[in-house]
């Protein structure tokens, strides 16, 4: 009985997978095709080409996305998670004055729609005379009220009594957060940054508002090159597409367990 | 520890403090373009001529993807930081002509080209009488047909439909059920419904300005589309939800005949299709097809707007125009740069301009996109039988006439 259980469990699951894998599949079969031939009945290419990689990289300017988006991606991730976990400790360890109203203006301040920042901020980095640079694209998404949340849930977990002991031993609040806290929160640090990456991986609107120059797009806005009025070119879409995916995979393979801990962890409280 | 939170707080003051390069001197048009490759590589030619023509003005191209230029442009109107020059599409060019977005050109000595532009091309740019930009692109729908399932199926190749009931002949002749074939797919959209309700008469709005699409006319012209498939059975249902899409099941010949643009000449050549391109069949309005395209406009808030009407006018010109045609196989805004065509490069071509001799323009709205979103989903309906064409063309009425007295309200509010 239990076998059977077993195997119905799998086979739904299998399922499950190769629904969900299968867009991943077309796209790596589709950067593989001649242009033209995306639709072909066959599901493998006729004529496999490498052409479309090449043609992404050479006439479309990729290389120069592809390290924008690096820039991009890792500074805002790097420094949007390291401002968070400052907040995060002041927020659980310390008193200060209104704290807990404060902290709840920044959570109902999750609730306005992220796209209504847009035109304010826009105005705002324009003023400063920041477009068309990096700063434009990284500075005004650094204050991250979710991942305070986060990773205040988390902090939260700590026990009081090992902070008190610390503080007893004569540690100051810089000891406290970088030789105890830091280091017992890093699963959940390395999730926020993890998510500000692929946040800032996969940003299009901001980062097209923000550049008027070819030699500043990331790769969302690259890929959105692909699609015109009326004509679309899948085969270059696909394969810039492949390549775009390549940090993320890697970054979630290794790193699959903190995502998965990072979220579960603090929601329970012992 | 100390050092290392200085440090990262040092950095991202330092990111936050750099200045941004100064501005450069002189008059520079920036230009946002939506073109693709082999366009740009045409336009960027294009634009250095006329810098070399005009010393003094400089051109700064700025390629922008297409679907994010709509946005691109609302949040630089909202902050005052529209480029000089964009290329929008036609539909969008009222939105924000009517909210006093753009500059008029008509000051600017436009009349020596306007006058030699096709006209279905420049209406695309007049609004309440004055003209906020020059055509760019214009094309309409014409019908592809593939030329080995017209042999297979014992029809001539040379001689594709001249009429509807020609063309249902054809089709029933073309649909083999068993093999999944048709032949006939179509979307459905109004802008792609509008040959049909053209052909028998109809349009979208009367000469008041009022919805005209629950009219005789436009009932019997959407009718004709409803029953091509759920009638006659000779359409695919590429329009249904999970259904394949017209243009992708014409090129897996799945499809005999489709309505398509001069857009698709190239991936069509390049899959290895054999086909060839028709004017859509005759209704008992006669010929008839819709208009898209592309303006280039000057934004309001531009400095130079004579020097940018004199960029727009280079590119509408003549030469330009038959430039434009001859290496990318487009139809030229230009009406003067017919005669100046290769016709043996691009044999669908003339096929393209004979069409658009009977292309007729969609009103001047700022609500185009809502229109669509309004008339969509009620001609769905009507397709999949689930109201009658009547019922549905008589709701889709009263919604786009709601939503044209809400656009008069925004109109005066602005005046």
């Amino acid at each position: 009985m239990k076998a059977v259980k077993t195997m119905v469990l799998y086979a739904v699951l299998a399922a499950a997978a190769v629904v969900v894998l299968f867009p991943f599949f077309w796209m790596l079969v589709t950067a593989f095709k001649q242009p033209g031939h995306e639709f072909d009945p066959q599901i493998f290419p006729r004529n496999p080409t490498l052409d479309n990689f090449r043609r992404v990289f050479a006439e479309f300017g990729f290389l120069r996305y592809f390290a924008n988006s690096v820039v991009v991606a890792v500074s805002a991730g790097v420094f949007a998670t390291f401002f968070a976990t400052l907040a995060a400790y002041a927020f659980s360890f310390k008193n200060f004055v209104l704290k807990d109203k404060i902290f709840a203006v920044l959570i109902a301040s999750m609730m306005v729609p992220g796209l209504m920042y847009v035109v304010p901020q826009f105005a705002i980095v324009q003023k400063l005379g920041w477009m068309n640079t990096y700063r434009a694209m990284v500075v005004p998404h650094l204050a991250n009220v979710f991942g305070l949340f986060l990773l205040k849930q988390y902090m939260e977990t700590i026990p009081r009594s090992l902070v008190d002991a610390a503080r007893i031993d004569g540690a100051s609040d810089l000891q406290i957060y970088g030789r105890l806290v830091v280091p017992l929160s890093l699963p959940v640090i390395a999730t926020l940054f993890l998510l500000t990456f692929q946040f800032h991986w996969s940003n299009f609107l901001w980062q097209l508002i923000v550049t008027n120059k070819e030699s500043l797009y990331t790769v969302p806005v690259g890929l959105a090159m692909f699609k015109q009025a009326h004509e679309e070119l899948y085969t270059l879409k696909m394969a810039a597409s492949a390549v775009s995916l390549l940090p993320i995979s890697l970054i979630f393979i290794f790193a699959q367990r903190y995502f998965i801990e990072g979220l579960t962890q603090g929601a329970i409280k012992e | 520890m100390k050092r290392l939170v200085l440090v990262m707080v040092a950095l991202a003051m330092g990111l936050a403090g750099c200045r941004a390069e100064k501005a450069k001197d002189g008059l520079v048009l920036t230009v946002w373009e939506t073109y693709n490759t082999e366009e740009r590589a045409l336009f960027l030619a294009l634009a250095r001529e006329f810098e070399q023509a005009n010393p003094g003005i400089k051109l700064e191209p700025v390629n922008i993807p297409f679907d994010g230029l709509e946005p691109k442009i609302l949040t630089s109107l909202a902050t005052g930081t529209a480029p000089d020059v964009a290329r929008v599409d036609v539909g969008f060019l009222p939105k924000v002509a009517i909210r006093g977005a753009l500059a008029p050109l008509d000051a600017y000595g436009i009349g020596a080209v306007t006058s030699e532009l096709r006209p279905v091309a420049l209406a695309s740019c007049v609004v309440g009488g004055k003209t906020y930009g020059l055509p760019d692109q214009v094309n309409g729908l014409c019908l592809f047909y593939n030329k080995d399932m017209f042999a297979k199926a014992g029809l001539d190749p040379a001689r594709p439909p001249a009429t509807w009931q020609e063309f249902i002949e054809y089709a029933r002749k073309l649909t083999d059920k068993r093999a999944g074939t048709f032949g006939f797919g179509m979307r459905n959209s109004l802008w792609w419904s509008l040959p049909f309700i053209y052909a028998f008469g109809g349009d979208i709005l009367d000469p008041e300005g009022k919805c005209a699409l629950a009219s005789p006319e436009a009932v019997a012209g959407f009718q004709f589309k409803a029953d091509l498939y759920a009638k006659y059975g000779v359409e695919g249902g590429a329009w249904r939800a999970g259904g394949i899409r017209d243009d992708l099941g014409f090129q897996s010949r799945k499809y005999a005949m489709v309505f398509n643009g001069p857009w698709a000449v190239k991936g069509l050549e390049s899959a290895g299709i054999d086909f060839g391109v028709a004017l859509i069949p005759g209704g008992p309005a006669g010929y008839a097809t819709n208009v898209g395209g592309n303006d280039l406009v000057v934004f309001a808030t531009s400095k130079h707007p004579a020097e940018a009407a004199k960029f727009l006018m280079f590119m509408a010109s003549k030469d330009v125009q038959a430039r434009w045609a001859n290496s990318l196989g487009q139809i030229p805004v230009n009406a003067a740069a017919d005669g100046l065509i290769d016709q043996t490069k691009y044999p669908y071509l003339k096929v393209f301009m004979d069409q658009m001799k009977y292309a007729k323009a969609r009103p001047q709205t700022g609500s185009y996109p809502d229109i669509e979103n309004a008339v969509n989903p009620e001609m769905q309906a009507a397709l999949d039988s689930k109201k009658s064409v009547k019922e549905a063309m008589e709701s889709a009425s009263k919604l786009v006439d709601a939503i044209l007295a809400e656009e008069a309200a925004l109109t005066a509010s602005l005046k």
